[in-house]
């Protein structure tokens, strides 16, 4: 059985969770007091979005930087998990 | 077969079966899927060399959330590179993919356009609908490609991963499914 060590469960965690919040729970913020449709077709920005849609771009994007920042970190330190399949 | 799965997870004991020959199954499925779409892009901006960008990293990036970085590619060298790099990597993803050779280092590379592609592409008018676009779905696929090691499965992956230089080198396995 692997366990998350602290670090990676700062990245992990944190990573998903921001990556949630940038969609799921923004989403739904914006479905029940703001603009459902953040950009328009032709790449408008919605300015009644109660979310300022850059913001939301760089919560959704902090949360993909720490997962790849999880993949880089453990190549550079970690041993990869024992392989049992060869 | 079904595996039985036993972790941690939110603090939480997690435990799940797992029927081994579907999740083969999928991943082979899903593999040459995503192997041949990047395969596709990239072969297709070779069909109609040469392939200019500026487009993208100039026009379409600037007023996005990735214009300060991406913009600073909108010309010369690191446009000449970024002309390069582009279908070249898209090639190398798609065969890696295809093949199921260095899988996990393709697919890490696949998630990382995926990110310029999701922002750029989302905030110019493709999040018309919502945020959750072909682009995110094509980023967390990748992710699960690389987190599942799904060159292993048919793929080249499965004769490197015994071979004496991963041996010696373990850390190897890092790049492969």
């Amino acid at each position: 059985m692997t366990q998350l060590t602290t670090l990676e469960r700062i990245a992990l965690y944190g990573g998903g969770g921001l990556l949630l919040m940038g969609t799921v729970g923004i989403g739904l913020l914006e479905i029940v007091a703001g603009a459902p449709h953040p950009v328009t077709g032709e790449g408008q920005i919605v300015h009644e979005a109660l979310v300022p849609l850059q913001a939301r771009s760089y919560v959704i994007l902090l949360g993909l930087l720490l997962w790849g920042a999880y993949a880089v970190v453990s190549v550079a330190t970690q041993a990869p998990a024992t392989d049992t399949s060869v | 077969m079904v595996t039985d799965i036993h972790t941690r997870l939110l603090g939480r004991p997690v435990a799940f079966p797992v029927a081994e020959s579907r999740l083969a199954y999928w991943l082979v499925v899903l593999r040459l899927v995503v192997g041949w779409w990047f395969l596709h892009a990239g072969l297709d901006k070779f069909l109609a060399w040469p392939f200019d960008a500026s487009w993208f990293v100039g026009g379409a990036a600037a007023q996005t959330s990735l214009g300060p970085v991406v913009t600073l590619f909108s010309d010369g060298a690191l446009l000449a590179f970024t002309n390069v790099m582009v279908p070249v990597g898209q090639v190398l993803i798609g065969l890696g993919l295809l093949l199921g050779a260095l899988t996990k280092l393709a697919a890490f590379f696949g998630a990382f356009l995926m990110v310029f592609f999701y922002f750029i592409n989302g905030e110019t008018g493709g999040w018309a609908h919502g945020v959750i676009t072909g682009d995110l779905l094509g980023l967390l696929i990748f992710a699960m490609i690389a987190t599942l090691g799904a060159g292993r499965v048919l793929g080249v992956d499965a004769y490197l991963a015994q071979t004496s230089i991963v041996d010696d080198h373990p850390r190897l396995r890092y790049l492969i499914g």
